[in-house]
């Protein structure tokens, strides 16, 4: 058909209700992620550690198996707040790496292409672009985290019979708003990274470089400054407090050093200093402040238009 | 750019009727120095003048910020009070935090972005246009990388046990420098930092040319330098940090889970060191000869 015979039609399609427009981002976003094989196998090694999980719950229930493995039921984990504690560690890590993976190019791309205002100038607000692209991570970091930790938790509540789900129900909210924490502040972290540097392989490198290198910073601080408040810069020392507060399983004190202490009690007397972690609300304050940044550092960068000196 | 200039003389060798071979070898040689020092010249530029050298500044920085930081607000340590203890401090801060994260990222950042960020920057097809073989390519923008890093690092080696000992021990530490072992040690310790460098520069270099995204074997090598305290002593061998540790003046202690092996000489260590660096620049040489640019997807 000759060009000039194209005529201006109305959009047929289905129409989206204003509040779902956003989902459209993550359709064709998730689309693209799958196609990538390394993504894939990582995605499916990501399922690795819950299988271990439910087969250790498995075990603690099923007498037949245990004399068959000649396994005693006291040598196996016991399932408690910290076994969840590590499952949602262990998820959490994992959640980390498929971060780096997914995470650069679903900002980057759009930037270094124009494409922008591609997406602005349809019924789409700035904000509505940021939470489509967050979903991306939402969906595929939940479906690692908090989903098989719940799987497990019922699996074992329905094994163990009710008295233990009553007596453990607190543990349901302290696995969900632990996995959620930590895939709020990846996803944030991770699009203003991706909005900051065009580059995809740039983006990916600065995210594990803001992971592990004040990890190792804070790591020194606490060990020639005698303290633990190093950990308030590293990102998975602050996380790892929280969640063991979600867990009840939040100790302040974790050692004891002899220092020499000039105060005005002691004058340069050798005292038992003890290593205190942060408070809680320290570190609730941190991932806050970092989610701050990172949503202004988005709504600075996420534009339609940009003015180039 | 001078590039252009350069690509007479190998067209002036081939010209000729009766080839000389020594002297036309002599000339290709002189030509791929003055090519590679010219690629150098650029990339220099770019290592320590672009925005993306930011990150490096302030990762050797960070050390520097941090040892000012302990000798304005010193802490209520025995080990820093005491001149002595001032020598296992420096080999934990070096050994924790410039040797195996600083230096390992700063590598990865540099080294990496040689080529990964020439190809995210859609101009690696002006080198490959220009007459200059492609080993002198990697050659040069392999010395450029080396040469940041080396010489960031080495601020970072000798400024951090500057600032430890001199700003609060002045006297003790002019003797233990100027008299004693503290000279032999910084410079030990500057030694295993530029051959960090060395090593760690030519697997990034390498990473960077074989995978579209290195982040993920970056990561792994990252897991493997880690890791390498609870590895066999076969195993220990295939990684950079084990020569590296076997070169420190001052070992630290790995844990109660450490598998203990000797440390490997230096006479080793370090001519497996060139010589591993030496292949892997080989290989990148191989890779690159036969490498065709796909911008699509990066």
């Amino acid at each position: 058909m000759a060009v000039y015979e194209h005529l201006y039609g109305a959009y047929e399609g289905e129409s989206h209700s204003a509040w779902s427009r956003f989902l459209v981002i993550p359709r064709y976003a998730l689309r693209e992620t799958f196609k990538s094989k390394l993504f894939t196998t990582i995605f499916i090694l990501c399922f690795i550690y819950p299988l271990v999980a439910a087969i250790l719950v498995y075990l603690h229930h099923n007498v037949n198996a245990l004399a068959l493995l000649q396994i005693n039921v006291r040598e196996l984990l016991p399932i408690d707040a910290s076994f969840f504690l590590t499952f949602v560690q262990v998820q959490s890590a994992f959640a980390f790496i498929l971060t780096v993976l997914v995470a650069p190019p679903l900002i980057s791309r759009d930037l270094s292409n124009n494409a922008l205002p591609l997406y602005l100038c349809r019924p789409l607000s700035r904000a509505e672009y940021v939470l489509g692209k967050m979903a991306v991570l939402v969906f595929l970091l939940s479906l690692i985290t908090w989903i098989p930790g719940l799987l497990i938790f019922f699996f074992q509540a329905s094994l163990a019979g009710l008295a233990w789900l009553w007596a453990n129900l607190w543990m349901i909210q302290a696995i969900f708003s632990g996995s959620m924490v930590w895939i709020i502040m990846l996803s944030l972290l991770a699009l203003a990274v991706s909005s900051l540097v065009k580059w995809r392989v740039v983006a990916s490198g600065a995210l594990l470089g803001l992971f592990f290198v004040p990890t190792a910073f804070g790591q020194i601080i606490n060990e020639l400054f005698l303290t633990r408040n190093g950990h308030l810069i590293s990102l998975w020392a602050t996380m790892k407090n929280v969640w063991s507060g979600l867990f009840g399983l939040f100790v302040r004190k974790t050692g004891e050093i002899r220092g020499r202490v000039t105060t005005p009690i002691y004058d340069n007397e050798l005292v038992d200093i003890a290593l205190l972690e942060p408070p809680l609300w320290a570190s609730w304050l941190t991932i806050a402040l970092i989610c701050a940044v990172c949503v202004w550092l988005l709504a600075r960068k996420v534009r339609a238009y940009e003015v180039i000196k | 750019m001078s590039l252009t200039t350069e690509i007479r003389e190998p067209n002036a060798a081939t010209d000729l009727k009766q080839p000389d071979m020594s002297r036309a070898r002599a000339t290709s040689w002189s030509l791929w120095t003055r090519q590679t020092l010219a690629i150098m010249r650029l990339e220099i530029k770019k290592n320590f003048l672009s925005r993306r050298a930011l990150l490096l500044y302030l990762m050797a920085g960070l050390p520097l910020v941090l040892l000012s930081a302990l000798a304005l607000f010193p802490p209520p340590n025995d080990e820093l009070e005491n001149f002595s203890e001032l020598s296992q401090v420096y080999a934990a801060i070096y050994g924790g935090l410039i040797l195996r994260t600083l230096v390992f990222f700063g590598c990865a950042w540099v080294f990496m972005n040689l080529f990964r960020g020439e190809v995210v920057d859609r101009s690696l097809h002006y080198y490959f246009l220009a007459p200059v073989r492609r080993e002198v390519l990697v050659v040069g923008k392999y010395l450029s990388g080396l040469i940041a890093t080396v010489l960031l690092f080495s601020i970072t080696t000798v400024g951090s046990v500057v600032i430890l000992y001199f700003w609060r021990f002045p006297t003790e530490s002019a003797r233990y420098f100027f008299d004693g072992a503290g000279a032999s040690q910084m410079l030990a310790y500057l030694g295993v930092t530029i051959l960090a460098c060395i090593g760690y520069g030519a697997v990034f270099l390498i990473v960077g040319l074989f995978f579209r995204n290195p982040i993920i074997p970056a990561l792994l090598l990252y897991g493997w330098e880690w890791i390498n305290f609870l590895l066999p002593p076969f195993l220990k061998k295939i990684s950079v940090i084990h020569y590296l540790q076997s070169l420190v003046p001052v070992p630290m202690s790995e844990g109660p889970f450490a598998v203990l092996v000797e440390p490997t000489p230096a006479w080793i260590s370090v001519p497996s060191l060139l010589l591993f660096t030496g292949i892997v620049l080989f290989l990148a040489s191989l890779h690159i000869r036969r490498m065709e640019i796909s911008y699509a997807g990066d």
